[in-house]
This record gives structure tokens, C-alpha cells and sequence, in this order.
């Protein structure tokens, strides 16, 4: 599903040239469960944002189900990472002046799906997710857990091949971070979707069934672990 | 999805309700201004329009000039003008003044005119009671008021009527003559309404330079004005011992007018220019500020797929509504200003028909103008930058 070929990327700063990503390879195929660990400045961001499409390799290829996606102008990307990819951040980052549906069906609008349709499949994500009483809220009336799980019926109202969480449990307490953890298991074997979770923590990547760990701008460590 | 994207911009305008509130003020002035601009030059127009109805294209006004300041026109010459040129019907030469007048112990600063009996028609001025001075009148001690003044001098207990008395100075004028009110005439130099009118012999008594320096005149309907007015002009001249004569028609009058309004709308329009250029750079100051606070939402919306056209038209979209609203309270304030003014002037309050039109179409371009700049900003954000904004 996922093809990541010789990729590097190098920052210039001042005289002398960062290299973050060293000619980087990686395969992920599909309905995996992966987890990413690493030091700071290790790269896991980068990587993440150039597997999200935020931002492009200096060098080395990447293709999403087959697809050249860098070989895309700007806006087709804005359009791949609507259909491809759901993202969800440590700080929910959900639009402060919509409630939860809207939020939620935010992907679909910008496809430009019609309203009705676009509430429809959004709170049917929002049933799936666990907030089936919470379609009317705004963001500041809703607990941190009930705002990751609006950001993951966000990133999969869409229905997109690719689930990429940073840091997902970062700012949530051990047992909300569980129940997020628990749900992301949950759509990954049910919807079939890709997941792939930026951690710090050991406890979230051990449930995972496959361990990645970047070190020195490459994968350093893919360990597998028979479910 | 376009109901959805205003209701957005509402709502993110509410959020920071006193910039907005800055932003609209500045719009609402600029656009009130070019209103209020069209919607005064309109009224004024048609007042102008109205007055030379009222007083005809057919005007003319003469006026000796000598080096001291104002001349003399010889009278009987004068009078004898209409048989010399074709194409003059009427004319009627007239004395200047000013002084105080009284009447039943209410006293009055006024216009005094001397006159001959042909300055009722050619001045079109119609008697509301009594009648005007005639040509056998010379010293008899009769006067004629202006229907303005005459409800000045009155007292709910006594009104100036046929037979009144006013003093001006030494000397006692009975009123025989009461005049119907007119529209002021933009030729005439002195506003007959507010007039006291007496005869050549006794203007000369009460005014403190006694010079016939003045004279209103006809032309025929086929004739030219501008030829007449040359014509009496030539024809003075050699009767003038010194000094000259200058005759000016309505039409020339119209024309300096018409120079003098464009000057007046230039100016204002200015005024509303520079107003809109201000309300605008308000505009644009809170679509960066704004653009500047949402980095992140941007980031996000990036993120899930919107293009840097959704990005750039969710900010072109907040500053559209603004400045509409700025307009639409623009144009209000605008009609309102122009109102007042009509108010006050006396003169009659028209809307012309391009100003809500223009005024509204104004206030929303300056708004996309100068909302444009910071909405491309907004579009140019780098998503990861953006997403990394705390």
C-alpha cells in the first residue's frame, strides 16, 4: 500500500546541510498496524509529514497504492490527501467554532459532497466512534478523549486508505489513552484502514503488531509480533 | 456550501467582534461618503434645475462696471433698449442696496432695490395683494416687500399688509404692494423675497451709493441670449462715460455652475476615496491579524484536503461579508447625511438612482481589494508550518 523508496530529506540551514532522512526505504501493505518510535530529531515527524503529503523529499520516491503522489501539482495533492489519508494530532486541533458533526464532516464538504449526505456519513462516524450523543457539541464542551475520538471520525469519514496518528494519546491520561488505543485497533481490523501512530510511549507501541523504530534518518529496528 | 461559507465568516467576525467592529466603521464612513456625495450633488442639481425652471434660460443680467467698483447705467438709454435689439423683449434697470429697516418696533437689516415698473415681469415676481411701483410713482413714499420679509416685520398682532408703515431712516414708506413668494434666483443678486422694493427717485434717498449699476432683461423665445447679451453690451458702450458693461446670460451661468458642482463632487468624492482607502487597509489589517491567529485551523484544513482556493476564498469570503455590511450601514449613513443636508438647505431630498447601487458595489470591491492580499497569505501557508503554530 504503501511505498516509501530511497527517500531523503536534508534541510539547509545556514552553511551547513541537515540530513534527516537518509535514504529511507519502507513497505507497508494493507490493513497493517504500525507504530513509529524514536529519539527527537530522529526524523519521525518528517517522515510522517511526507507520508501525509505535507511535504515533499528532497530525494527518492514514494507511491500510495501504486500511484506516483509526487509526481502531483499541489492542489491534486490537497485532493489525495482528502481521498487517501485521515490524519489525527496530539491536540485534536478540531475547529473551535463547529460542533462535533460539522468537524467531523469537514473532509466531505471540501470534496463538496451536499450537506445533508455529508451530516449523514458524519454522524454515522461519530456513532462508530462512541459519541452518538455528542453530534451537537462544540469542541469546549467535550472531554479530551471525546475530542480525539471526534478527530477520528474525522480522519475516517472519508473513508481513506491510510489512518496517520502523531503523538495520538500524547495529551490524554493512561486510560483514555487506552480507549483511543483500543479504537484504533478497532477500526484498523473492522474498516481495514492502514494505521500508523507516532508514540513516545512503550506501553501504546507494544499493542502494536508491527514496531518500527527510525534512528540515523533510516528504519533502525521492524519488529513484528505475531497477533 | 456558499450558505455554509457566510455563515462561517459570520460567526469568525463575531469571534472578534471589536476588530470587525473597527473594520465596518471604517467602511461605513468611506461608503457613506460617496453616497452621501451623489445623493447631495443630485439635490443640488435638481434645486438648480428647479430654479432656472422657475426663472427661465431666457435671463439676462447686466451690470456696469467702473474703476471704483460698480458704474452707472444710463437709464433712459437703457429703457429704450428693447426697440433698438431684436431678440430683447423686456428689460429693467435696477439700484443695489442694503441698510436697516423697522416697522412696529421690529427692526430688520434687509436688501434694498430701486426700481422701475418693468422689473415685475421681467424678474417674473407676482403680487400676493396690492400692486407694484409704477412709473408715476417717482417721490411718492410707496414700497413694495418681498413676501420673506414681510413675514419677518410682522407680530402675531400686527401683520404687514397694504397700508403698513416701515421706516428706513428718516423717511416713512407705506406698503402698496405685498409679493407672492419665489424660488431665489441663482441670477439675481440680491434674493427678492427679502427685499424692499421702491422706486429709482427714492432708492437714491436711502441707499448709501445711488448708482443704477444694475439692469435684468428677456430675451425673445427665438432669440439667441448669448447674441442678445452681446448686442446690449455694444449698444451701451457708447453711452458709458466710463467704465463698461457686462452682460451675462443664464446659460453662462449654468455652464460656471455646472464647473463649480463637478468641483464640489470631485471633492467629496475625494473624501469618500480616501475614507474607503482607510476602511479597506482596516479590512486588510484584520485579515491579517486574523489570517496570523488561525494559522493552525489553516494547517488543519490543509491537511484534510482543502486547496488553497478554499483557503483563499474562506478569507475573501469573511472580508465580502464585512465590507457589505460595512456598505449597507454605509449606505444608511450616507441617505442620512444627505437627508440632514436637505433639511437644512430647505431644498427638496431626492435618492439618485445609481448611488445605493454604487455605493454598495464600492464598499464591496474595496473589501475584496483589500482582502485579497491577506487571503492569498492565508492560501500560501505551508501546511507544516501552519500545523506547528502553538
Amino acid at each position: 500500500m504503501l511505498d516509501l523508496i530511497d527517500i531523503t530529506k536534508s534541510f539547509r540551514t545556514g552553511p551547513a546541510e541537515t540530513v534527516v532522512l537518509n535514504d529511507l526505504s519502507l513497505h507497508v501493505g494493507e490493513r497493517e498496524f504500525c507504530s513509529i518510535m524514536g529519539g527527537s530529531g530522529s526524523g519521525k515527524s518528517t517522515l510522517m509529514n511526507i507520508i501525509g503529503l505535507l511535504d515533499r523529499p528532497t530525494r527518492g520516491q514514494y507511491r500510495i497504492a501504486g500511484e506516483d503522489v509526487l509526481a502531483a501539482p499541489p492542489d491534486k495533492q490537497s485532493s489525495l490527501r482528502n481521498r487517501l489519508i485521515g490524519f489525527v494530532f496530539q491536540s485534536f486541533f478540531l475547529l473551535p467554532r463547529l460542533n462535533a458533526w460539522r468537524n467531523a464532516a469537514l473532509p466531505l464538504m471540501y470534496r463538496g459532497m451536499p450537506e445533508a449526505e455529508a451530516k449523514r456519513k458524519a454522524c454515522a462516524m461519530l456513532e462508530r466512534v462512541g459519541l452518538a450523543d455528542r453530534m451537537e457539541h462544540m469542541p469546549a464542551m467535550l472531554s479530551g478523549g471525546q475530542k480525539q475520538r471526534v478527530a477520528i471520525a474525522r480522519a475516517l469519514v472519508g473513508q481513506p486508505k491510510v489512518l496517520l496518528a502523531d503523538e495520538p494519546t500524547g495529551a490524554l491520561d493512561p486510560k483514555v489513552a487506552q480507549e483511543i488505543m483500543d479504537l484504533f485497533l478497532e477500526v484498523n481490523r473492522e474498516l481495514g484502514v492502514l494505521v500508523l501512530i507516532i508514540t513516545h510511549d512503550p506501553h501504546i507501541a507494544a499493542q502494536c503488531p508491527r514496531q518500527l523504530r527510525l534512528g540515523a534518518g533510516r528504519i533502525a529496528q521492524d519488529l513484528r509480533v505475531a497477533a | 456550501m456558499i450558505k455554509q461559507a457566510i455563515l462561517e465568516a459570520i460567526g469568525n467576525l463575531l469571534a472578534s467582534r471589536q476588530r470587525s467592529l473597527l473594520a465596518l466603521i471604517g467602511i461605513m464612513v468611506g461608503a457613506g461618503a460617496v453616497i452621501a456625495m451623489l445623493t447631495v450633488g443630485a439635490i443640488a442639481r435638481e434645486e438648480t434645475a428647479r430654479q432656472f425652471r422657475a426663472m427661465g434660460t431666457d435671463i439676462l443680467l447686466i451690470r456696469a462696471d467702473s474703476d471704483q467698483g460698480l458704474g452707472n447705467l444710463p437709464l433712459a438709454e437703457t429703457e429704450a433698449l428693447p426697440a433698438q435689439i431684436r431678440g430683447l423683449s423686456l428689460v429693467a434697470p435696477f439700484m443695489l442696496g442694503g441698510g436697516q429697516i423697522s416697522a412696529e418696533g421690529q427692526s430688520r437689516s434687509t436688501s434694498f432695490l430701486g426700481v422701475t415698473e418693468s422689473f415685475a415681469p421681467v424678474a417674473r415676481v407676482r403680487l400676493a395683494a396690492g400692486r407694484f411701483i409704477s412709473r408715476h410713482d417717482r417721490f411718492e413714499p410707496f414700497a413694495v416687500v418681498g413676501s420673506a420679509l414681510a413675514e419677518q416685520l410682522s407680530t402675531p398682532f400686527n401683520r404687514i399688509r397694504v397700508g403698513s408703515n416701515i421706516r428706513v431712516g428718516r423717511y416713512v414708506f407705506t406698503v402698496i404692494g405685498v409679493l407672492e413668494p419665489s424660488l431665489p434666483s441663482p441670477m439675481m443678486p440680491a434674493d427678492v423675497n427679502d427685499s424692499l422694493m421702491v422706486s429709482i427717485p427714492n432708492g437714491r434717498r436711502i441707499m448709501s451709493t445711488p448708482q443704477l449699476a444694475w439692469g435684468v432683461a428677456r430675451a425673445a423665445p427665438d432669440a439667441d441670449p448669448d447674441q442678445v447679451a452681446r448686442a446690449i453690451g455694444t449698444a451701451l458702450e457708447p453711452s458709458m462715460r466710463e467704465g463698461r458693461v457686462q452682460v451675462q446670460s443664464a446659460r453662462a451661468l449654468l455652464a460656471g455652475l455646472a464647473s463649480q458642482m463637478r468641483l464640489f463632487t470631485l471633492l467629496l468624492g475625494a473624501v469618500g476615496a480616501i475614507a474607503l482607502v482607510l476602511g479597506g487597509v482596516g479590512v486588510m489589517n484584520i485579515m491579517l491579524v486574523s489570517v496570523q491567529e488561525r494559522r493552525r485551523e489553516i494547517g488543519v484544513r490543509l491537511a484534510i484536503g482543502a486547496t488553497r482556493w478554499n483557503i483563499q476564498s474562506l478569507f475573501l469570503t469573511e472580508a465580502a461579508v464585512l465590507s457589505l455590511a460595512g456598505g449597507a450601514f454605509g449606505v444608511l449613513l450616507g441617505l442620512a447625511g444627505a437627508w440632514g443636508f436637505a433639511q437644512m438647505s430647505g431644498w427638496a431630498f431626492v435618492v439618485s438612482a445609481t448611488a445605493i447601487p454604487l455605493g454598495a458595489g464600492v464598499s464591496i470591491a474595496t473589501g475584496l481589494f483589500f482582502g485579497f492580499y491577506p487571503a492569498v497569505m492565508a492560501s500560501r501557508l505551508d501546511p507544516i508550518v501552519a500545523l506547528r503554530t502553538e
